[in-house]
């Protein structure tokens, strides 16, 4: 019901609560009440019905507005009191404990309205209970007796319990820092209620002088309620600066955002709908949390856009998220657009690699199927033919023919040994690169050093790889470079594995010229590497991979 | 039938392919070794060596369950574990840093040949007598890989063609004699060129033919 106050209803009851207060007020100073008790006594119920009704008025949607003006309300019923008349006067005593048991209830809804779990709730129900029902039976009865006196201690031992309760709160919970402030102040307000009390049962002479601190010290609760909304309001003025930064187009738009909103916690996420996902501002796939308070969705022609992740108390400020997200929708929609592009990307790369995986896959099946079957078999045959001609003896033409035959399938052999070698290196995936690279270097157009340093075996693909980049080097540097030198160096740092192959050649080397160093860097960024070409004409050519890498 | 009676040098065979297994273990029979075990795995060859030690064993270098390195690694422990045992490995490709693993710190008794080396039968049976025997056999493509090899002020350019071919021989684990016969010069000769060789590459000279082998692979391969 009070979701939705006409703004002439609130005015209404405003109006209504000061003229109450006021009319009262008069009263009580004709009856003798002391002036100075008056004031603070109309100090907490104006401030806690003023500050309530702006409360509602900028925030329709929270309880927290509301309860401080009932807590007002509860104060000036309180102060009927001070009225002569018998039903007034009654009133006003049954009334008397339920503002302290409302400001417990509102420092302990605090930002929400509702009170944050069910020990609080428990908490509250039993200050209700002890502030109208044995209140009810003291008034019926008599003040001055013991059972009245449990009461004003449990309605003391309320307060300090929610008191403590925040603290705990506190420490748990993570509230924007600005909040902090304002909480330290609602806890030092609830000991004090708790001080007031026990003070009362022992009837100490400060009693009046305590009470009238107390008082005015609680009255402050809700202005410093009332600055941290005020503050809210300020942080609107921060859309300015969210727009200034904006236009700069920025690329990462969760931090003026995180900056707009004041919360260090904040992540921006797109939803893309072709994905079917949320996505992060990399282009990475990304969950949203199921807590609904934590997330604000951001919607463009009823289609979801983008959601914002935030500190759970932002959801209480919708207003200022509803201007900063309007503010930010522009740069929003650019965002997404960029997200769809690195996830498309993202999506490229996975496919890339795996289609390349697929190929060495295939390619190593090839390779062992020819090392297993024609190779084997060749190998066997050629062997039947040697035991054949040593026992042919002396038939010098059968022995030539045989001995011819051999010959051929040798030849077979080397060829068929290339073409296995080509498919796939096994040397490589079986003994390492350090095994392979040495017969490489070997075998290589000039003089090559080589050092190889790796802790041990690295991805069969990462290998394989490192292995093409120092033979097609190789091979490059014996057509085009004019080399009299060249050195390979192979090592392994921070999870990068880096190869670098250099010669002391005429330099000037085309990147595209051929497929070579093209589909090296393809091989290569398959893999998540790069591979930079250094090649300054007349000062040789130096090739640097580096590729991702963790020992297998 | 009779219990077989052990007329020659004992072999025992671990290759996965059934027909090379056992067209080597018929060629090792006519040329009148005794085959005691034929092995598809290297645990079947360990399994084999511990009830009966050969005299010399074939290992292929690419054996189950991975088909990677089980029979390098077969290789390499039966010789840590059994010094006397002769070890001949064959593959289908030749490495120079294999071989160097394999050789470790010892060329004797140790052999590592391109499988298309065993149909010459001759050839192949003269390698394995001679790793038998505590020599050593290293397939000449991995000699000439080390040969060929570009080197700036190369010290084989000192070398006469006769003293290359000679050299090579050496490295492939060549006796003295058998570098005589394969020449056709006198034993004496062959001692002469090898004494050349030695001289002219700063190579520390050494009467073991072994670790000749050695010496010479690790000159040629720094």
């Amino acid at each position: 019901m009070w979701t939705m106050p006409k703004p002439g209803l609130r005015t209404a009851l405003g109006a209504g609560l000061l003229a109450g207060q006021a009319a009262v007020a008069v009263a009580g100073l004709r009856q003798g009440v002391p002036a100075t008790h008056v004031a603070v006594v109309c100090w907490l119920t104006t401030s806690y019905s003023i500050s309530g009704l702006i409360a509602w008025r900028h925030r329709p949607g929270n309880r927290f507005g509301p309860l401080m003006v009932l807590t007002g309300a509860a104060g000036l019923i309180g102060s009927l009191t001070w009225l002569p008349a018998t039903v007034p006067h009654t009133i006003g005593q049954v009334a008397d404990l339920l503002p302290l048991v409302l400001i417990v209830h509102v420092f302990l809804s605090y930002p929400s309205g509702r009170p944050a779990g069910r020990i609080e709730r428990g908490l509250l129900a039993v200050g209700y209970a002890a502030a109208i029902g044995l209140q009810s039976v003291a008034v019926v009865l008599a003040f001055d007796t013991p059972l009245y006196q449990a009461e004003l201690l449990v309605v003391s031992a309320v307060a300090l319990a929610g008191a403590a309760l925040m603290v705990a709160r506190r420490r748990t919970r993570p509230l924007r820092r600005s909040l902090t402030v304002l909480i330290d102040a609602f806890t030092l307000g609830l000991v004090m209620i708790a001080v007031l009390l026990v003070v009362g049962v022992f009837g100490g002479p400060a009693f009046p002088a305590v009470q009238r601190v107390a008082i005015a010290l609680l009255g402050v609760a809700p202005v410093v309620f009332l600055a941290g909304l005020l503050q809210a309001r300020l942080a609107r003025s921060s859309i300015g600066d969210l727009m200034v930064s904006l236009r700069a187009d920025p690329a990462d738009l969760g931090t003026p955002l995180a900056r707009a909103l004041r919360d260090p916690s904040l992540r921006l996420l797109y939803w893309l709908p072709e994905f079917d996902a949320w996505t992060g501002e990399d282009g990475r796939p990304a969950v949203l949390p199921g807590e609904p308070e934590r997330v604000t969705v951001i919607e463009e022609k009823d289609a979801v856009v983008a959601a914002l992740v935030h500190d759970p108390a932002l959801h209480e400020e919708s207003d200022l998220l509803a201007a900063v997200t309007a503010a930010a929708a522009i740069a929003v929609r650019n965002g997404r657009l960029q997200a769809q592009l690195r996830a498309n990307v993202e999506e490229l790369r996975g496919s890339r690699a795996r289609v390349a995986e697929a190929g060495q896959r295939e390619r190593r099946r090839l390779e062992r199927d020819l090392h297993d079957g024609a190779q084997q078999r060749l190998i066997a045959l050629s062997l039947n033919l040697g035991v054949l001609e040593n026992r042919l003896g002396a038939d010098p033409s059968s022995l030539a023919l045989v001995r011819e035959a051999r010959a051929e399938i040798t030849t077979s052999l080397a060829e068929l040994r290339d073409v296995a070698h080509g498919l796939h290196p096994s040397v490589v995936s079986a003994h390492g690169l350090a095994v392979a690279l040495e017969s490489l270097a070997a075998r290589a157009p000039v003089p090559a050093s080589l050092a190889v340093d790796l802790p041990g075996r690295l991805a069969e693909s990462v290998e394989v790889a490192a292995y093409y980049v120092v033979s097609e080097c190789l091979t490059n540097i014996g057509k085009h470079a004019a080399a009299t030198s060249a050195t390979v160096r192979v090592s392994c740092d921070d999870g990068t594995l880096v190869i670098e192959v250099a010669d002391d050649g005429r330099g000037g080397a085309d990147a595209e010229r051929g497929s070579g160093l093209r589909g090296l860097a393809d091989r290569v960024e398959t893999l998540g590497g790069r591979l930079r070409v250094r090649t300054p004409p007349g000062e040789g050519t130096r090739v640097r991979a580096e590729l991702p890498c963790s020992l297998a | 039938m009779l219990p077989r009676v052990a007329t020659g040098l004992r072999v025992a065979i671990a290759e996965d392919s059934v027909l090379l297994r056992e067209g080597i273990a018929r060629l090792l029979a006519d040329a009148g070794f005794d085959v005691i075990a034929t092995c598809g795995d290297a645990d079947q060859l360990r399994a084999e060596i511990r009830v009966t030690l050969p005299d010399v064993v074939i290992v292929d270098i690419r054996l189950p369950p991975t088909h990677t390195d089980e029979g390098l690694r077969a290789a390499i422990d039966l010789r840590a574990a059994h010094p006397g045992l002769a070890v001949l490995v064959l593959s289908q490709y030749v490495e120079v840093g294999l071989a160097m693993q394999l050789l470790a710190d010892s060329a004797a008794g140790v052999g590592y040949l391109l499988k298309d080396r065993i149909s010459d039968v001759p050839s192949f049976v003269a390698a394995l007598r001679r790793v038998a025997a505590g020599g050593s056999a290293i397939d000449p493509a991995i000699v000439s890989t080390l040969l060929s090899r570009r080197r700036r002020d190369d010290p084989l350019a000192a070398l006469t063609p006769r003293e290359r071919e000679v050299l090579e021989l050496m490295a492939e684990g060549t006796s003295n004699q058998g570098i005589a016969d394969r020449l056709t010069i006198t034993l004496r000769a062959a001692e002469k060129y090898v004494s050349s060789i030695f001289t002219k590459l700063g190579i520390p000279t050494t009467r073991s033919e072994s670790r000749r082998v050695l010496a010479v692979l690790l000159f040629l391969r720094s």
